[in-house]
């Protein structure tokens, strides 16, 4: 029997680990389950500003935006401004209730906002209460309730308020969800169509209807949201049909949309978002502080193949520094010239630089987006043009970019609402930390004028009339140029309809349908 | 008693030594973890408000004295606060290493028990097999490996779930991706000493005594052969608990591998300090504790 042993004992311990073979894997076929996979974590928890990500309709903000990036009404149903912008008064919807079942009044937006400016600037995993917030409620001077109403009284007018509110900043939940700190005292308690029932910090996340919404009951009684960081991964469970979709933000890498369409099983849906790929000129320096140079480079590269072939269609051609998401505040007249030939001479005519221009990605980026194949596109254009050129892959770029060591920045931004200011304040006006730190040199007064300018003009052609001059200025100083529009494909099984998703990745669990 | 304090003393050292190693690298690594950590969803955040984050996170003291708070944190098992959502990273690395050694005792399995098939009959046509299949499979990256599984098990076949906790099948795609590259090395190293020792005199005595094979391997030749392979063995399963990081992501596996990959994404600096100082005294421990097993084994190795 002994000698038998030796042979037993590792078959058996084998035999352990591979016992499990005859499960079958979970099968969401359970009528009203609805399993899904994102990236990340689409909740961060009670010390987060919001607990949860807005697509899970936890929570719901007074004002969303569209995939054009307008102001739509959320919990507010109506807004108006007085005194030239200084005064915004918002009209709430009625009968609306949280999901302890408690009534949506005004004295809980204030309380909401209050939270909001005590507790900034505070991080989070989705959007800082820091430059966005202060965009949203740097004017405020008080904020009041006014019966079924809303009045945000400002400092100075802001010209587009419901806009810069949009989405996580004016996120309204129960004032008895939080705690004296300012952190959340339990469960988020919001007014959408689901409820949080269940999180497992990193794993998943489990909604059920929510019995006091006030809209149509949602379809799906119960949504499991599962995170799976790695692509490859969140495809194959989708293949595997462990999930019925894949949302938010990068769900399916860029490569990987074509073969997914492909199959008849699942449905892609494409829309714009609000993310743009930028390249950023270090002006400080030789070459790029030539505007000759910038233009050169600029003719050099060949967008549209960066964004058919390299972004596999999942982009558009970059041209105005505002993407078509922000709607008629895009210039349309800008466009996205390639001219090799006049590239060539301009770099002729400005002399050609000894050193090798860098190129500058970051580490962070490349995963999800392919940023060493269009780093290493930019070179050989470049290159073509006349421009000696070199990639350089970076973990902290923020270091190098200060140092001053790098000629053209890739890079991706969006913004975290409806606020087209944020943009142009932010990164380069003449004060803007991103032009002054990381060494862009870019001043020009016309354009700090005409930002300030836009930011208190509240009649709306006019608005939208400067923000096309700033981006034809910016179309001939070149301090940045938009490289590519992205799309932020996701996708669902056949069985699941209603997925429309906003340009901030938005996608309204609440409408989800299973469809024949 | 002696050999015992001393190689106690000699651990201390190592992990003293790797302490200030995990706090010198990840303090030191490029980039401003404040300016990061506000950076979230693109947006570009103030120069005040990172000033405020770096202050409060202690970002502005010297390197010295942050270490010598971080130790004395450490020492009574507070690994601080993550970056990201502030909640304490000892929590969450306690409860994310149950599943990681749950994998990494699955895939210890794998290959133990594969490095003994294959070894208990070295000329058998099964302990061929076994030897090819872990030598190829080890010489390809587990991240290939993993894929392959995923998508001819799970995807094609629907036999086992792509990944998850969840499940009692779910570990078995992740264990038998580790434990393939952990078994060459057992495997290649046992099948060459009980071989060898199969060949020394007292065995083949033993043999010719008319003692059965499987006696003389069992009884005789695993335990002249076993030093090596116990001192391989510490080695692999610290590796398995290290090599968890690529598999845990590919499989979604929830352990500390793929929070270590996530906190990287993130900077989350606590969380990586403290996934590398675990991991690192793991490793540690698990040689030192080879060491043990070896000295009780081999007398040779207590003498000084």
């Amino acid at each position: 029997m002994r000698r038998r042993a030796a042979i037993v004992v590792p078959a058996m311990l084998l035999g352990m680990v591979l016992s499990g073979c005859g499960g079958s894997p979970e099968t969401p076929q359970d009528a009203g389950l609805l399993t899904l996979a994102a990236p990340r974590d689409l909740v961060a928890g009670p010390q987060d500003p919001y607990f949860t990500h807005q697509t899970l309709r936890v929570w719901e903000p007074l004002v969303s935006v569209d995939d054009r990036l307008r102001p739509v009404p959320a919990l507010a149903t109506a807004w108006e401004s007085a005194d030239g912008g200084r005064r915004w008064t918002f009209t709430l919807r009625e009968g609306v209730r949280f999901s302890d079942g408690s009534a949506l009044n005004a004295e809980a937006v204030v309380a909401n906002v209050q939270r909001f400016l005590r507790i900034a600037p505070r991080q989070s995993a989705f959007f800082s209460l820091d430059a966005g917030m202060e965009a949203a409620y740097g004017q405020l001077e008080e904020v009041r309730a006014d019966g079924g109403r809303v009045t945000f009284e400002l400092r100075r007018p802001v010209a587009d308020l419901p806009g810069r509110l949009a989405g996580f900043y004016s996120m309204i939940q129960s004032p008895k969800a939080f705690a004296a700190s300012g952190d959340f005292a339990g469960n988020p308690v919001g007014t959408g169509p689901y409820t949080l029932t269940r999180w497992t910090k990193g794993q998943q996340a489990e909604l059920a209807a929510n019995p006091h919404y006030y809209g149509a009951a949602p379809a799906y009684k119960k949504i499991v949201v599962k995170v799976i960081p790695d692509a490859n991964a969140r495809v194959a469970a989708l293949r595997a049909g462990e999930v019925d979709g894949l949302i938010d933000k990068g769900a399916l890498l860029s490569g990987q949309v074509a073969a997914v369409a492909a199959d008849s099983r699942f449905r892609v849906v494409r829309s714009p978002s609000v993310l743009t790929h930028y390249l950023t000129f270090n002006g400080s320096r030789e070459p790029f502080s030539d505007p000759r140079l910038r233009e050169a480079a600029e003719l050099a590269i060949d967008r549209r193949t960066i964004a058919d072939k390299l972004l596999a269609g999942t982009a558009k051609t970059g041209a105005a520094f505002l993407s078509p998401v922000f709607g008629e505040l895009s210039d349309p007249t800008v466009a996205a010239a390639y001219d090799p030939a006049k590239a060539r001479a301009l770099v002729d005519a400005a002399g050609r630089p000894a050193a090798p221009v860098t190129i500058l990605i970051s580490s962070a980026e490349t995963g999800q987006f392919p940023y060493t194949d269009i780093a290493e596109v930019l070179r050989a254009a470049f290159e073509q043009a006349g421009l000696p050129a070199k990639v350089t892959v970076a973990e902290a770029t923020k270091a190098v970019m200060e140092a001053g060591d790098y000629d053209v920045f890739l890079s991706a931004y969006s913004v975290p609402n409806g606020d087209a200011d944020y943009l142009f304040r932010r990164f380069l006006r003449s004060d803007a930390a991103w032009n002054v730190d990381r060494k862009l040199r870019y001043r020009s007064k016309e354009f700090d004028t005409l930002v300030d300018q836009a930011a208190t003009e509240t009649d709306q052609a006019g608005r939208r009339d400067l923000y096309r001059r700033l981006q034809r200025l910016l179309a001939a100083d070149r301090p940045m140029i938009p490289l590519a529009y992205q799309d932020n494909p996701v996708v669902t099984t056949t069985e699941v309809g209603g997925v429309v998703q906003n340009a901030a990745y938005v996608i309204d669990l609440g409408k989800l349908t299973p469809s024949g | 008693m002696r050999f015992l304090l001393r190689r106690a003393m000699e651990t201390l050292l190592v992990l003293l030594v790797l302490s200030v190693l995990v706090f010198l690298l990840t303090s030191l690594a490029p980039g401003d973890p404040a300016e990061e950590i506000l950076r979230r969803g693109g947006i570009q955040p103030t120069a005040a408000s990172i000033a405020a984050l770096r202050a409060e996170l202690g970002l502005e003291l010297p390197l010295p004295v942050r270490y010598v708070r971080w130790l004395s944190d450490v020492v009574r098992g507070d690994l601080g606060l993550s970056y990201v959502d502030r909640s304490p990273v000892t929590g969450e690395i306690l409860s994310r290493l149950p599943a990681t050694l749950r994998l990494a005792g699955a895939a210890a399995l794998v290959a133990a028990g594969l490095a003994l098939l294959a070894s208990l009959r070295p000329r058998g046509l099964g302990g061929r097999v076994i030897t090819a299949v872990t030598v190829v499979v080890a010489s390809v990256p587990p991240y290939i490996v993993g894929i392959l599984l995923i998508s001819v098990v799970a995807v094609g076949l629907r036999a086992l779930p792509t990944g998850g906790g969840s499940g009692p099948g779910a570990v078995v795609l992740p264990a038998l991706t580790l434990g393939l590259a952990g078994a060459a090395t057992l495997t290649r190293l046992l099948r060459a000493d009980l071989g060898q020792a199969l060949a020394l005199p007292f065995v083949r005595l033993a043999a010719a005594k008319g003692l059965s094979a499987r006696r003389a391997v069992t009884v005789h030749a695993l335990r002249v052969a076993a030093p090596n392979a116990i001192t391989a063995g510490g080695a692999v399963l610290a590796d398995l608990v290290a090599g968890a990081v690529v598999v845990e992501t590919l499989f979604s596996w929830p352990g500390v591998g793929q929070l270590a990959i996530s906190a990287i994404r993130q900077r989350d600096v606590p969380v990586v300090q403290a996934y590398v100082l675990v991991i690192g005294a793991a490793t540690v421990l698990l040689l030192a504790l080879a060491d043990l097993c070896l000295a009780a084994a081999d007398p040779r190795v207590r003498r000084p």
